[in-house]
């Protein structure tokens, strides 16, 4: 039966992407020759974009075990996007299966992904305390209530065990000492884009659960009501205290977010 | 009959990749004033984002040179058609820079369900010919203006193959009316590998389609492995100045001339000479004998 040129590419790719499938028929030994060439380019180039995406989890874990991982990686996820950046997405996790002994590995490359991600993210103009004060000037209870926040577009959040701060800036300055960097307790890491700089800090631990519900569409009153779940004792009645603690823990959240430039509108 | 697109008028200036080493340089930082280069190339998918410092940057260096927008993945001879979303965000970049041309390579870069990140050999037959000039009326008819499609360097041919490599690019660009960027390393790498005549090639090609030459650096073959590899992590081999000259004394108009480097890239001033290296040879192909 004659193959058709969709054959023939699919059977060509997966003779570069599977070194033990079989070659087409008719094919001699010019054109083994030639596919170990095929083959040898596909792995350097996802090689090398993973290198380059993952600069310091690769400083961090050795240019060996790095190397293993990135193969791993790229077996296990070929890219099919036309942009070999891809080929990064996901590293994190096989980072979380490869290292198990140094979650802290994990970590630090689910943030080298974001600082990637957000290096080419929408330029947006950043919505201030003084932006807040101005469009809330009139604000009833109501509006405050209703009041719902528009997030930086690939602004990206996780717990995180690691002090990935103290990390980073070991590697940026190439310290041959790794600090001990495990968290006395869990904190929230988020990454955003400062102008065009991709940057990241730690916040307290309620700050992922309360940026996920708010880019989901959340209001300010609903934010409140989740932080009052989660400071209430069980059976405990609501009172006054707890609700207003709740909107004063909103409220200074809000002004972290403001501060550091992570709200780019209101009611989007 | 091909769809009508503007001609694209000769251009015959001198250039460079721009690469983020080089950012500073092109910036205003280049210790000798201006890069005496008359256009820049980008790689078109580095660009092909939302937004940020590196899109930035273009939108700058656009503002003193013109800029080519150069390809590697619109995988113009996939038998699954083109990617949507890929020319969708080419358009945006071609509308944001508004380039001198667009081009990209005669290969496949993918399937339906896999991406190879390398420029994969056409099988030359005819109903190769048939996708990929498909594909590139699509390519030309989304971005409304003609496009040009370079030569790739090859490790294989394929048995079945009906032609050559020169008549495959000779009809494309007869039944699409699109332009050809000749790399001229990759026609020397080819030959070698392939053991065809580089000067039988250049005279097989309608040269008046010719907008663009690359030239670039290979690695030669060594005792293990009997294959040259095209690899622009070097300097441009002495048999590729030697095959530009011919090139440039065939060619009957004005082409733009570039050095492309992407690996092991040295400080800007290496490659400038390099460049002089090449207006030394047309100016001396140009000259009436």
């Amino acid at each position: 039966m004659t193959m058709t040129l969709a054959d023939r590419q699919a059977v060509f790719l997966r003779a570069i992407l599977d070194e033990g499938a079989p070659l087409p028929e008719g094919w001699g030994n010019s054109q083994t020759a030639g596919m170990a060439v095929y083959r040898g380019n596909y792995r350097s180039a996802l090689m090398g974009a993973l290198a380059e995406t993952y600069e310091r989890t690769r400083a961090y874990v050795g240019e060996g075990p790095f190397a293993q991982a990135s193969i791993n990686h790229a077996i296990k996820h070929p890219p099919s996007g036309w942009t070999i950046d891809e080929a990064g997405e996901g590293f994190a996790q096989t980072c979380a299966q490869f290292f198990t002994e140094n979650p802290e590995v994990a970590e630090i490359a689910w943030l080298e992904w974001q600082m990637l991600c957000l290096a080419t993210a929408p330029d947006t103009p950043t919505f201030g305390p003084q932006d807040l004060a101005a469009a809330s000037a009139d604000f009833g209870d109501d509006d405050w209530e209703g009041l719902r926040l528009e997030f930086q577009p690939r602004l990206a959040a996780r717990l995180v065990d690691f002090d990935l701060q103290t990390l980073w800036q070991a590697l940026v300055d190439d310290d041959a000492q790794r600090p001990d960097a495990r968290l006395e307790s869990v904190c929230t890491c988020i990454a955003w884009r400062e102008g065009e700089r991709p940057t990241f800090a730690l916040f307290d631990a309620d700050h992922l659960a309360a940026v996920t519900a708010m880019r989901d569409g959340a209001t300010y009153g609903e934010l409140i009501g989740l932080l009052l779940g989660e400071s209430a004792e069980p059976d405990s009645g609501l009172d006054d205290e707890a609700i207003q603690n709740a909107a004063m823990r909103a409220g200074a959240m809000l002004g972290q977010w403001l501060q550091e430039g992570l709200i780019v509108g209101l009611n989007p | 009959m091909p769809p009508h697109h503007d001609n694209i008028s000769p251009f015959g200036g001198f250039g460079l990749g721009l690469r983020r080493t080089h950012y500073d340089d092109f910036l205003g930082g280049f210790e000798a004033g201006k890069v005496p280069v008359d256009f820049v190339e980008v790689i078109s998918e580095n660009y092909m984002i939302e937004g940020g410092r590196q899109l930035r940057i273009l939108e700058q260096v656009r503002k003193d040179f013109p800029v080519i927008i150069h390809g590697v993945s619109m995988s113009i001879g996939s038998a699954h058609g083109l990617d949507a979303d890929y020319l969708a965000k080419l358009k945006q970049l071609e509308q944001r820079i508004d380039p001198l041309w667009v081009s990209d390579h005669l290969c496949w870069t993918r399937t339906s369900a896999h991406n190879s990140h390398d420029l994969l050999p056409m099988p030359l037959t005819e109903e190769g010919l048939d996708a990929v000039c498909a594909n590139i009326d699509s390519a030309q008819e989304t971005l409304g203006r003609a496009m040009l499609f370079e030569n790739p360097s090859s490790y294989l041919t394929f048995p079945e193959d009906e032609m050559s490599e020169w008549d495959f690019l000779t009809r494309m660009a007869q039944r699409t009316g699109c332009y050809l960027l000749l790399d001229v390393n990759n026609i020397y790498v080819s030959a070698r590998n392939h053991g065809f005549s580089a000067e039988e090639y250049l005279a097989g090609l309608p040269l008046d389609r010719v907008r663009q030459i690359h030239l670039a650096g290979h690695d030669p073959a060594t005792p293990e492995r009997d294959i040259i590899i095209d690899t622009h992590d070097r300097e441009v081999a002495d048999g590729v100045w030697e095959l530009y000259a011919k090139a440039m004394a065939m060619l009957p108009q004005p082409v733009a001339t570039m050095i492309e480097r992407d690996d092991n890239i040295p400080p800007l001033t290496e490659l400038l000479t390099e460049l002089d290296r090449a207006r030394a040879i047309a100016d001396e192909a140009l000259v009436p004998a």
